[in-house]
């Protein structure tokens, strides 16, 4: 019996060995005879559809990007899934909606328009004041959350700060949701930044509306993320970031305060989840409490995607979900509403072919 | 020394302050006095608020847990030194408290409804923390000395406790249990006989009470036994492998749908035999668990976590879409799920279920403890506890995790069987995210890893929000904070799970009887 087993077991691990590449081909097999169909038998889409899908995606990239980055700078120093980073974006997102609707209550009256608000008469400092409350209070939320949450489990089992990451993850839902209560919110922008309004450009003999929303969105994160890469790669904090990263006992004999770091990390983590969800809010325009909890899921997918512990593996895994998730519908030739099962197939796929990612981990210890 | 007395009382404040602040914006201030109210033999009637008194004594009583707190941190010698952290402590409180009534007041007085933007600020709401006076600035005075005083009296209480009466109270308390006669109920309750008899007793209540409750109290009896069978069964991959299964409703949402598409007369009119479906259903589970396993379980433990909550969206979405519409019953559901028989005998009754759901119960946890006891589990516990040096004694870690990845994916596969065939009727949003959290929840307030446990917090997770209905608003907020604290004061839970005592083995080793001759 005894015997049998281990053969069996043997068996299975040959199977095993092979079926990460069986998997991979037959997939990429797959994958080419279904784009090859839809793009030159169906044609069931053309050239501008195609550029709308993927010019979405790649806005929704850059969210997750910014998003999956925190994921990625807390996972390379606690080792820990914050499961709670969504919610720390729903925050900025709340933000974006309270600020806009307190400057809509302002009055500014110049010549010639009485009515004029200051949403509309500044619209520039608005967003400005928007985001800066935003990354404030996502900032400080992470603070806390590390703070009375996380530190004085510094050194318990993951378990157990993976439990607790998730019950931070439901009392934030849930107080917003008791707080500002259950129905979705409408963000009403300042009007250069309208949603309906963009460049419209010729693909194909058809308009393609590039949205003002969109292209400030994906700027921004763009410019967030270089600057991010400038803070961990020039800077003091960054350097001290990433010895922590490597050996939390060796970097605290060297003289750094990890719970400094482990503090600041979460700051930083806060500020670019609040930044995201500012621009969320800006750009899809409604919110509740559980505005955050899909795209954290899926931030951190495109952080596994992209290689956990890697900066800019968490940029190009954004990035792709993004665009795997608003094309991937139309490629495949399945509903639009089973977007989310290609995001979450992609991730257990990932985790089948390629476990460290497509840029490949930045852990140094192997801790299981 | 005495600033960071007042530093602590400044605190103490400001906490007490922020939680206040809080529980009035999200509508529990109403719901605290409501509930004291209850409590005191004077239900509220819907749609009215509490008594003034009421509102007054939740205020207070707050005030008092954040003086005696303040008062047992500082823990003085003499009770002038405590007097002006503790006026800090109140003060501050205060001062948030009557901030807040004057802010809201002026809003009620200019006719703005917040509820815009704070859904449970209502204006009578309002109108009740400020005490039912009209002014804000006299309401805010009044709150402003009602929290600085029960503050004061809350420190002074706890002083007083704690310097004068505890002692005195332990001692006679401590020589009362002794006097009871310690030694006659502990040689009571060991015997062998009393444990027959409360078994039998146990067994007993068990038959009749099903059948003198009524059918409410089976329903909600019935919904504790499945939990406490998903408790169980996510408890051998979780509380004693290690490895956390967020998406475990996935499993769950499959065996009852693959039951009830065996047995409903729609979409597939296969009507099979009950046992016949409960096998292949807590099989296809079984099997679901194991190809999940496969890939995911050699790699780092987060991973599995992350997939199976990635596969419960997969398997819910699905189950919604229109896709599957012609052979799931798309969002509809499935309706008129078969029922259990008993040698052709329709065994389906409320009463009858709720036997079912017991000896499940029974059966499931009697074969857990089994399991725990064996080679297996003590594998299972050595990989929780280091996955290193487990592999290093000689355990092959992948196939014991995929073992109990099976065995609890199996028994959510049951679990999703009772709940389809005593619902006669399975959507997908039965199989939401939510019910996997609430059975980690209920692992954990129980205690990882015991089975007693997740009975306890079975029947306190989903037994107890049907006596205290008040609060079901505030459930799964409770649940947060709760999964939080519980891991920061007690991550063991209530019942912490003890291990196994095993018998040291006979045969006596040699090497130490060298080193005690030596």
């Amino acid at each position: 019996m005894k015997k049998l087993n281990k053969k069996a077991l043997r068996v299975l691990l040959v199977i095993g060995k092979y079926a990460r590449w069986t998997v991979g081909i037959a997939l990429a097999l797959f994958l080419t005879w279904r784009i090859y169909q839809v793009l030159f038998v169906q044609q069931a889409f053309t050239a501008d559809t195609w550029l709308r899908f993927a010019l979405s995606g790649l806005i929704l990239g850059g969210m997750y990007a910014l998003i999956a980055i925190g994921y990625t700078l807390v996972y390379g120093i606690m080792f820990m899934i914050n499961f709670a980073h969504g919610e720390v974006m729903m925050i900025g997102a709340f933000c974006c909606y309270f600020v806009f609707e307190a400057l809509r209550f302002i009055p500014a009256p110049i010549a010639g328009n009485p009515d004029l608000v200051f949403l509309n008469a500044y619209p520039i400092l608005s967003i400005l004041i928007a985001f800066l409350v935003g990354m404030t209070v996502s900032g400080f939320s992470g603070y806390f959350l590390e703070k009375i949450a996380y530190r004085p489990l510094r050194h318990a089992p993951r378990l157990i700060l993976l439990i607790t990451a998730i019950g931070a993850s439901i009392f934030l839902q849930n107080a917003a949701m008791l707080l500002f209560g259950p129905q979705r919110k409408n963000i009403v922008n300042p009007d250069i930044l309208t949603r309906t309004a963009g460049w419209t450009i010729q693909v194909a003999g058809k308009p393609v509306l590039i949205s003002y929303t969109g292209a400030f969105s994906l700027i921004l994160s763009a410019l967030l993320m270089i600057g991010l890469y400038f803070l961990v790669q020039k800077t003091k904090l960054g350097r001290s970031m990433r010895a922590v990263a490597q050996d939390q006992d060796s970097a605290a004999l060297m003289g750094v305060d990890v719970n400094k770091v482990v503090s600041q990390t979460f700051i930083i983590s806060g500020i670019l989840a609040g930044a995201s969800g500012v621009m969320w809010g800006i750009h899809m325009g409604l919110v509740n409490h559980i505005t955050g909890s899909l795209p954290g899921i899926k931030a951190f997918t495109a952080a596994v995607l992209g290689g956990v512990g890697n900066i800019p593996g968490a940029m190009l895994g954004g990035i792709t979900l993004g665009v795997i998730e608003s094309m991937g519908p139309a490629l495949f030739g399945i509903d639009f509403q089973l977007k989310d099962v290609i995001a979450f197939l992609t991730l257990i796929i990932v985790l089948i072919i390629r476990p460290s990612g497509i840029l490949g981990e930045k852990l140094t210890e192997e801790k299981l | 020394m005495k600033k960071a007395n007042l530093v602590s009382g400044f605190r103490s404040g400001l906490v007490f302050g922020i939680v206040l602040v809080f529980l009035f914006l999200i509508g529990f201030l109403e719901t605290g006095a409501g509930l004291l109210s209850k409590f005191f033999g004077d239900p509220v009637p819907t749609n009215t608020l509490p008594k003034l008194g009421y509102v007054i004594l939740f205020l207070a009583l707050m005030a008092i847990w954040s003086g005696s707190g303040s008062s047992k941190k500082i823990n003085p010698d003499r009770f002038s030194e405590l007097v002006l952290p503790v006026l800090v402590n109140g003060g501050v409180l205060g001062l948030m408290t009557a901030l807040m009534a004057l802010i809201f007041g002026n809003y009620v007085k200019a006719g703005v409804d917040v509820r815009n933007y704070l859904v449970a600020v209502s204006p009578a709401s309002i109108k009740m923390l400020m005490l039912n006076l009209t002014e804000p600035v006299q309401a805010a005075l009044a709150l402003f000395a009602l929290m600085t005083v029960a503050t004061f009296l809350g420190a002074l209480l706890h002083f007083v406790w704690n310097r004068h009466l505890s002692e005195k109270v332990k001692r006679t308390v401590s020589s009362k249990i002794e006097s009871v006669g310690q030694s006659k109920m502990m040689s009571l309750t060991s015997h062998p006989a009393a444990r027959y008899i409360a078994l039998a007793g146990a067994l007993a209540l068990f038959f009749f009470l099903p059948r003198m409750w009524g059918s409410y109290w089976n329903y909600v009896l019935g919904t504790v036994g499945i939990y406490i069978l998903l408790g169980i069964g996510l408890n051998l991959i979780t509380g004693w492998t290690g490895q956390l299964v967020i998406g475990y409703v996935s499993f769950f949402g499959i065996g009852a749908y693959t039951f009830s598409l065996l047995t409903a007369p729609e979409p597939h009119a296969i009507m099979m035999n009950f046992w016949l479906a409960l096998l292949i259903a807590v099989a296809v589970s079984a099997l679901v668990g194991f190809l999940i396993g496969l890939p995911i379980l050699n790699l780092r433990g987060d991973y599995l976590a992350i997939v199976t909550l990635g596969f419960a969206e997969i398997v819910r979405i699905l189950l919604k879409s229109d896709l599957l519409t012609s052979f799931t019953g798309g969002p509809r559901g499935i309706r008129d799920i078969g029922g259990p028989t008993l040698f052709g005998a329709d065994f389906s009754s409320d009463v009858n279920f709720i036997y079912l759901i017991f000896v499940m119960v029974i059966l499931i946890a009697f074969v857990a403890n089994r399991l725990q006891r064996s080679r297996t589990g003590r594998a299972w516990e050595a990989i929780r506890e280091d996955q290193t040096v487990a592999k290093a004694t000689g355990i092959n870690t992948f196939s014991s995790k995929l073992l109990a990845l099976t065995l609890s994916a199996a028994v959510a596969g049951l679990a999703g069987v009772l709940f389809a065939s005593r619902n006669q009727f399975t959507g997908p949003e039965d199989h939401i995210l939510l019910v996997s959290i609430n059975v980690i929840c209920l692992m954990i307030v129980g205690g990882v890893g015991n089975i007693p446990g997740i009975i306890i917090g079975a029947l306190a997770l989903k037994g107890l929000p049907e006596l205290l209905r008040e609060v079901s608003n505030f459930r799964m907020l409770t649940f947060g904070a709760l999964l939080v604290m519980m891991m920061l004061i007690r991550p063991d839970g209530f019942l912490p799970a003890r291990r196994p005592r095993m018998k040291r083995p006979m045969v006596e080793d040699p090497q130490e009887k060298a080193e005690e001759g030596a």
